[in-house]
């Protein structure tokens, strides 16, 4: 028995498109997440990331593979049956002003998970409401405004606070602090480590900014193709890369330092298409572990 | 080369929507070949100066530019003030001798025309060529920005290409006819990470190549740290603090500034640890 709290094992989704071809957007995935570890998972777009994160949640319902939340086995459940396993986790996702409905007050969004699932109604849960607006640095009063009348960053801490309202044990963070300015930003991710802390949540941070990944996670999974090339403790990834594409993303972040400008070569190459025709499929990459928890794929 | 004298100079720009003032008192200066980044966060005001030196800020809007010039050195070295030219000398300008990128390029570019038309366009509005040598010319600008395969690309339509491709034909739309202003909007803000690194690439290359001087709008201190020379801060519609990058970055003056900096994930930042850290964040009341 580990003390992962989720535990996927070889998921695998393929989108079908006209004429037989799939997109293989997540192929062959396999990883955990610790209790009171956040995981990042890094990677361009259309490498697959959000899609495992709608995978994992049960969002999505993968081709092949499975998802184990706290040793349950949640691949296959029900939506009834799923319900007491969705209270363990939640999502947070990129554009906070899209997820609340701009025609209720934002302490009903707050409040909502808990009525449905029975947790409080009435009073006991305004009460708990106004706990969580103060849990995430925000006025109780706040409860009876409108989305509109909050900036950005108000608007996530109340995403934030609704993630919370059920004390799950897993929060996905899908890309939820890339539309923040920097200086809100910063103040979220700090937001989000301190919950941590408190609260011992796992975190699922979803994110193409290695910058913040860096600063936020205990380890770190890059995806590339719908693959998982590289897996290992945050320092491992950051310090000690292996694989090209590791290499790649890392060599391209602009460093806020200007005594350190690079020469950028002129490349055009650009990531190729998960697209795959009838009757074939992208070859598994192979992970082998070059020291302790940390693996990256076999290249040719 | 020469200081003393500008190639843009923006001198107390003054712009407003109805009572909110968008952009309060601004003044800088640009020169031949330089880059000077404009950063600030949502709503500083620094995407109104852009299009307020375009003169597009008032097109279809309530905004007024209500005080300042904008002085720009036109090639023939006379200099006028953008503020107070008719259209018809905007029109000449923009495009040709000013030009800018946004930063979605499926915006900016037409769905229904070839990128090669769309290219070959401002060459023929600006320069009046005719259609075969507009073509020629479209040609030699998508091999310029380095794109593979120019002859086949140019008979494409934008959705047939990625996001990187998109903006280099956005960046050789721009500098088809030579301008010696290219503001750029947030260029690489809607790119992946490595296809940034790729097109600030081309753009310090390019740069290299024709000496346009660059007036770089952006939020992301990463990006002006490796492409600017000098800086321009900004904070709800003013001016914080300029000067050359280095002196930004080591000795920032304005608590704003030096807030912000606190605020910027440094990838390398964390070498040496293996845990997750808070922000050491700088306290800035606005």
């Amino acid at each position: 028995m580990t003390d992962s709290l989720v535990e996927v094992q070889n998921l695998s989704k393929a989108f079908p498109v006209a004429g037989g071809a799939k997109v293989h957007a997540v192929e062959n995935v396999s990883l955990q997440i610790g209790r009171g570890e956040t995981l990042a998972v890094v990677g361009e777009s259309g490498c697959g990331k959000s899609t495992l994160a709608h995978l994992i949640i049960r969002l999505l319902d993968p081709t092949s593979g499975t998802v184990l939340l706290d040793g349950d086995d949640i691949t296959d459940l029900g939506q009834r049956a799923l319900r007491p396993h969705r209270q363990k986790m939640q999502i947070i996702f990129q554009d906070p002003f899209a997820s609340l409905d701009p025609r209720r007050p934002v302490g009903r969004a707050v409040g909502e998970p808990l009525l449905i699932h029975k947790k409080a109604s009435g009073a006991t849960a305004d009460t708990l409401v106004e706990e969580l607006f103060h849990l995430v640095g925000l006025e109780g009063s706040m409860m009876r405004q409108y989305p509109h009348q909050f900036s950005g960053g108000q608007r996530q801490r109340i995403c934030i606070a609704r993630a919370l309202a059920l004390e799950p044990e897993l929060v996905i963070a899908d890309e939820a602090v890339s539309a923040l300015d920097v200086s809100v930003q910063a103040q979220v991710v700090n937001l989000m480590m301190d919950l941590q802390q408190d609260m011992g949540l796992s975190y699922l941070f979803i994110s193409h900014d290695l910058a913040v990944v860096e600063r936020i996670s205990h380890r770190v999974a890059v995806m590339y193709l719908g693959q998982i090339v590289e897996l290992g403790p945050r320092s491992a990834i950051f310090e000690n890369p292996q694989h090209s594409y590791t290499k790649r993303l890392l060599s391209a972040v602009p460093i806020a330092d200007p005594r350190k400008r690079v020469e950028r070569p002129l490349l055009t190459d650009e990531i190729p298409s998960p697209l795959w025709g009838p009757g074939t499929a992208p070859n598994h990459v192979e992970l082998v572990e070059i020291e302790p928890g940390h693996f990256a794929a076999i290249e040719e | 080369m020469s200081s003393s004298s500008p190639l843009l100079s923006v001198r107390g720009l003054t712009v407003s929507f109805d009572d909110f003032v968008a952009v309060d008192g601004l003044s800088f200066d640009l020169h031949e070949g330089e880059t000077v980044a404009i950063v600030g966060e949502s709503g500083s005001g620094k995407s109104v100066t852009a299009l307020s030196i375009m003169r597009l800020v008032t097109l279809g809007t309530r905004a007024s530019i209500d005080d300042g010039e904008i002085l720009f050195r036109r090639p023939d070295g006379s200099v006028i003030d953008l503020v107070t030219q008719p259209e018809d000398v905007l029109r000449d300008i923009r495009g040709n001798q000013i030009s800018m990128i946004f930063q979605e390029p499926l915006t900016s570019l037409n769905p229904v025309y070839t990128v090669g038309n769309q290219v070959a366009e401002a060459v023929m509005l600006h320069q009046g060529l005719d259609r075969a040598a507009a073509q020629q010319r479209a040609l030699e600008m998508l091999e310029r920005v380095r794109i593979p395969e120019a002859a086949n690309r140019l008979k494409q339509y934008p959705h047939e290409m990625s996001g990187g491709m998109r903006q280099r034909v956005m960046i050789a739309m721009a500098l088809s006819c030579d301008p010696t202003v290219l503001i750029a909007d947030e260029p690489t803000t809607a790119l992946d990470v490595t296809i940034q690194a790729q097109i600030l690439g081309l753009m310090r290359e390019l740069q290299h190549e024709t000496n346009a001087a660059v007036i770089l709008i952006t939020h992301d201190m990463g990006v002006v740290a490796e492409v600017a020379d000098q800086v321009v801060v900004m904070n709800r519609s003013k001016l914080v603090e300029a000067g050359p990058v280095l002196n930004i970055f080591e000795f920032p003056e304005q608590d704003y500034t030096k807030a912000l900096l606190a605020s910027v994930p440094r990838l390398g930042s964390m070498a040496g640890t293996t845990e997750p850290a808070r922000f050491d964040l700088v306290d800035y009341e606005s």
